[in-house]
């Protein structure tokens, strides 16, 4: 829909600039025609103001005679200039006008937020009633923790500082997680979330408070990914870049499988790591698994062309590809699940379940926290009859 | 969606003033007549599409789109409409989509209206034109986008500054602007005549409408912002050569001077450089006037050192137009052929004069309006303040010998002026104003010399204008109805003169009026104190709590008595204003021909007062001030009247424009 005003936009900004390409072109007046015309309107003010007895006869008679030496001296000028106009150059005009849409569309690429749609206040009415009540309950919630004798259960506190958190008040989610901050009980996370907490409220400054935080939550547990997060940032920050640089690479490094988190700590180590010109890393160097290869792109358009049968023997052919590769290396744990998938897609779960099954095998040695884990479960209990 | 096509749209203008700034130009130089016409067609694609994106933007406040960055910081869903609708122009980024839109319009104007503007002329100018329009959008986009967006929006936004709610400031930035900028179309007309190589009666008058155009809405802009500041602001004054006012004013004294020097040009070929350097500097002042005001300086030099990111492309901006301009002055001025030739007394050499002290009146302000940011930025931040005693002492003594000038110029004609005669004329004028200085002084007593001798030239302006008009109808020397035909025959132009000057006089009134013979008092009143101040009696009754649409407020009761006579009522407020958290005073005025008595009050900060607590009463009189509004009314009516007059506005005989068509005839058409 924008895209079509986009264009209608373009389409009138184009006919305009092509515009004198289709007018009849008259040049207009040109100096030699209005200067000697300006000048006899002054000689007929001279004339005037004698007639007022603004100026003497002598005067006037003065002024007339050099305001006609001066259109003597322009009819003269005008006669040795050249008047030639030439009519050519519609090719430039053309660039000209093509430019203009090209030019448009280019900025707005790289610097527009086309996805971003307009949104009236009259027509948030449900939005805000719904920030309404989450400042009304979190309200509650924190009357509640207040009034508590004793002082309010930690789950509580932390519930009330992550609402605060969304709602963008970190000064008061801060406050929130330095409550439970304080108790025997807080673990690494608890100062994590304080710290981050604490930097948000700061516009993303790592103050010595915010530090304090971090440096308890490293010593609670070192390899808490959000206290090495803010760590790098608070070393980076301090000018000790190479440093955060490290740190964040060795975390990433004992990392023995694809988590959510990685990809955070990676893009932060590569803007650091921009900074003392370290080379661009991607998932890949980390998490090999994630990034095997499947189908390309030229596939998937090829797919797209396909007929319903031969959309399915090329899907087959693929699935096919995958399990000769699986069989050369045995040990890659996302191959099999992503094997597993496609049979249950294909509606071959007698296959399904022993990829699955192979995939389970693997997961003894990744560790019972493993997300991965739960999904083969899922999976084959799903599976299973 | 909205904003993103006005966003778009914006691109699609600055690609435009990218094409308009290099085809016509080149037209111009191969004679092209195709491509010097694409002008006509950009520009008028450049006001299309800048004002799309002004009204998505004006869209985006009035529904208050808070996906839009700029409305969030500037404006809030509880803000009066008005307000809303202001609050588009009211910021940075709004206020500088304004400023483009307004350079838009004038080159635009130029092409629609400018028909006997020879092709060349035009075609230069609208390509000046476009690069100025080039530089101001890409700072807007890549520095102070409007159209930045925010997802998630906030809840609600972050106001405007109370202070800024006045109707009187809603329509203030425009004027300001219209004059700030119209003052571009007449720098590019300047820097194609340099281009050109030619400079002529006919390229003065050409340009005179639209310097004209400029100065009155520059200067119905500054009055309009000095009156907003003396009522809404509740200082109780009406200038305070605070550097934002001085970045306005500089322009008009240049402005004015180019106005005058541009006469000179058009009736005898003459000030040709004069008129091209005011022409460029006029602008060049605005434009410094805009950075100043838009880099964050004033705030702190230390503040822009921070974050210099606009100030410098700004800056940048800046030395490039400049001083670009200035040194194709420097090498194109001295080909322009000599003009006429004038004797020391002449009507020439009066406006040389009114040149050179309006210059030197600019340079003063200029002066003490950059010296505290030198100061600030050498000394590493020591701050230091340039104030009105300063200005008064330099910049009064330039401004009176002016109007002394002022009220004789007039008499003197072109070329060879007989002064004595002129004097002779004057006589009767000067025997008046001592006169009448003196009955104001045994009337008044007190008051500082130069206060009479402001008047006494205030009043010799007023009576030599009103002798000028009454010498051009010839008054009591022919026959009343003979005069009367001779005051109906008299060129707009010169009522336009005559008003302006007349008006620059009654302003001088109220300037002189409210500054030198102003009293003012600041007491602690509680209910029941009484002020004396300028013979009239004020009891403070009391106090109470009042609510508004969007504020709360204190409103005091002053019952005004004057030789045993009740004369008003006055109730100044002290607002609240619970969304943006901020206090404003609202002053009480009652204002009549002979001075303004003026309240206001406000909490002492230590005392906690509610209803019948002391409270802190300003109570001024300001003699005459409303002087100074007429005045300005007069001075920009005479500019109205002046563009309206047929001459200027036809640019050229029509006897030109028969000829012009039996021309066009004959080149062939495409």
């Amino acid at each position: 829909m924008i895209w079509l005003f986009f264009v209608l936009l373009s389409l009138m900004a184009l006919s305009l600039m092509v515009l004198p390409l289709r007018t009849k072109l008259q040049p207009s007046a040109v100096p030699e025609d209005t200067t000697p015309a300006v000048l006899l309107d002054q000689l007929k003010e001279v004339k005037r103001d004698l007639e007022r007895n603004i100026i003497s006869e002598v005067e006037a008679k003065a002024a007339e005679q050099e305001i006609k030496r001066r259109i003597l001296m322009q009819a003269r000028k005008s006669s040795s200039r050249s008047t030639t106009t030439n009519t050519g150059g519609r090719v430039g005009v053309i660039l000209g006008a093509v430019f203009v849409p090209l030019f448009a569309v280019g900025y707005y690429m790289t610097m527009g937020s086309p996805e971003i749609e307009g949104l009236a206040f009259a027509d948030r009415a449900s939005e805000r009633q719904e920030a309404a009540q989450i400042a009304d309950l979190s309200s509650q919630l924190y009357d509640r923790l207040i009034s508590d004798p004793d002082g309010g259960p930690s789950e509580g506190w932390m519930l009330l500082g992550q609402t605060y958190s969304r709602m963008g008040r970190f000064e008061d989610a801060a406050a929130a997680f330095k409550v439970v901050s304080e108790r025997p009980e807080a673990d690494s996370g608890v100062f994590s979330m304080l710290a981050e907490a604490l930097i948000y409220a700061e516009q993303g400054v790592v103050t010595p408070a915010a530090e304090a935080a971090i440096d308890r939550a490293m010593s609670i547990n070192p390899d808490n990914p959000a206290s090495v997060y803010y760590k790098a940032l608070a070393l980076s920050q301090k000018g000790e870049s190479s440093r955060g640089y490290e740190l964040l690479i060795a975390r990433l490094n004992t990392a023995d499988g694809f988590y959510p988190w990685m990809e955070s700590l990676l893009v932060e180590a590569n803007r650091i790591g921009a900074e003392i010109g370290k080379p661009q890393l991607s998932l890949a160097d980390f998490a090999p698994m994630v990034n095997a290869p499947g189908p390309t792109t030229e596939d998937v358009a090829n797919a797209q062309e396909m007929s319903d049968d031969d959309r399915q023997a090329f899907i087959l052919s693929m699935v096919a590809r995958l399990a000769n590769r699986l069989e050369e290396e045995p040990g890659d744990l996302d191959g099999w699940m992503r094997l597993g998938n496609a049979y249950s897609v294909l509606g071959q779960t007698g296959a399904a379940i022993a990829a699955y099954e192979r995939a389970e095998a693997l997961t003894a040695n990744a560790g019972a926290e493993d997300p991965r884990t739960q999904a083969i479960d899922d999976a084959l209990s799903r599976l299973r009859p | 969606m909205t904003p993103e096509i006005g966003h778009f749209a914006l691109a699609l203008a600055l690609a435009m003033a990218i094409v308009q700034s290099v085809l016509p130009i080149l037209g111009a130089a191969r004679g092209n007549i195709l491509w010097m016409q694409s002008a006509k067609w950009s520009s008028l694609g450049q006001v299309f599409f800048t004002s799309i994106a002004f009204f998505a933007l004006l869209q985006a406040f009035v529904t208050s789109d808070f996906t839009v960055k700029n409305v969030v910081e500037n404006s809030h869903s509880l803000k009066p409409m008005l307000f809303k609708i202001a609050g588009t122009w009211g910021s940075h980024e709004g206020s500088l989509l304004l400023w483009v839109l307004i350079l838009t319009v004038f080159g635009a104007a130029v092409s629609v209206f400018g028909a006997n503007i020879p092709d060349s002329l035009k075609a230069r100018t609208l390509s000046v034109q476009a690069w100025i329009s080039v530089g101001f959008i890409t700072f807007m986009l890549f520095t102070s986008n409007p159209f930045d967006r925010v997802f998630p929006p906030p809840i609600d936004g972050q106001d405007l500054n109370p202070l800024l709610q006045d109707v009187g400031l809603a329509m203030h930035p425009p004027l300001l602007y219209i004059g700030y900028v119209g003052f571009s179309i007449v720098f590019s007309f300047a820097v194609a005549a340099l281009i050109e190589g030619r400079v002529d009666a006919a390229w003065a008058r050409w340009v005179r409408p639209w310097t004209l155009a400029a100065w009155l809405s520059l200067t119905a802009g500054i009055a309009l912002g000095s009156w907003w500041a003396y009522y809404e602001l509740g200082w109780g004054g009406w200038w305070f050569w605070d550097p934002v006012e001085n970045v306005s004013f500089m322009p008009w004294l240049m402005g004015t001077a180019l106005l005058h020097s541009a006469i000179v040009t058009e009736k005898r070929d003459a000030f040709k450089s004069w008129t091209i350097l005011l022409a460029i500097l006029t602008f060049s002042l605005s434009l410094l006037g805009t950075f100043i005001v838009r880099s964050g300086l004033l705030t702190s030099v230390h503040a822009f050192a921070v974050d210099p990111e606009r100030g410098l492309y700004i800056l940048g901006l800046l030395a490039v137009s400049i001083g670009g301009s200035l040194a194709l002055f420097a090498w194109r001025a001295p080909v322009m052929e000599p003009g006429g030739i004038f004797k020391p007394i002449s009507r020439e050499a009066g406006l040389l004069i009114n040149n050179l002290l309006l210059a030197t009146a600019t340079g003063i302000v200029l002066f003490g309006t950059l010296y505290p940011l030198f100061y600030e930025a050498l000394t590493g931040g020591q701050k230091l303040s340039v104030g009105p005693p300063f200005f008064n002492a330099a910049f009064i003594p330039i401004m009176l010998p002016l109007v002394f000038v002022m009220g004789i110029g007039p008499f003197l004609s072109w070329k060879r002026a007989d002064l004595p005669g002129a004097l002779q004329r004057l006589r009767f004028v000067a025997v008046l104003a001592v006169l009448a200085t003196l009955a104001i002084w045994y009337i008044v007593r007190g008051g500082p010399v130069l206060g009479y001798l402001s008047i006494l030239l205030a009043i010799w302006l007023f009576v030599a204008t009103l002798k000028e008009w009454t010498v051009r109808i010839k008054l009591f020397d022919v026959p009343f109805a003979e005069s009367r035909r001779r005051a109906a025959n008299l060129p707009r132009s010169t009522y336009g003169m005559t008003l302006a000057h007349a008006g620059l006089a009654v302003a001088m009134f109220g300037f002189i009026g409210s500054s030198v013979w102003k009293t003012e008092e600041i007491v602690f009143v509680k209910p029941g104190s009484e002020i004396e101040i300028a013979g009239f009696n004020v009891t403070f009754e009391g106090l109470e709590r009042v609510r508004g649409p969007n504020y709360v407020a204190d409103q005091g009761r002053l019952t005004v008595i004057q030789d045993g006579e009740f004369v008003t009522e006055l109730f100044p407020e002290s607002r609240y204003y619970p969304v943006a958290e901020s206090n404003t005073t609202e002053s009480a005025i009652r204002s009549t021909m002979a001075g303004d008595l003026y309240a206001s009050i406000a909490r002492p900060a230590s005392e906690e007062a509610g209803a019948g607590g002391t409270l802190t009463l300003r109570i001024l009189y300001e003699p005459l001030v409303n002087f100074i509004w007429i005045g300005s009314a007069m001075l920009v009516l005479g500019g109205g009247l002046s563009l309206s007059d047929r001459r200027l506005r036809v640019g050229a005989p029509r006897r030109g424009s028969e000829k012009k068509i039996s021309n066009a005839s004959k080149v062939p058409a495409e």
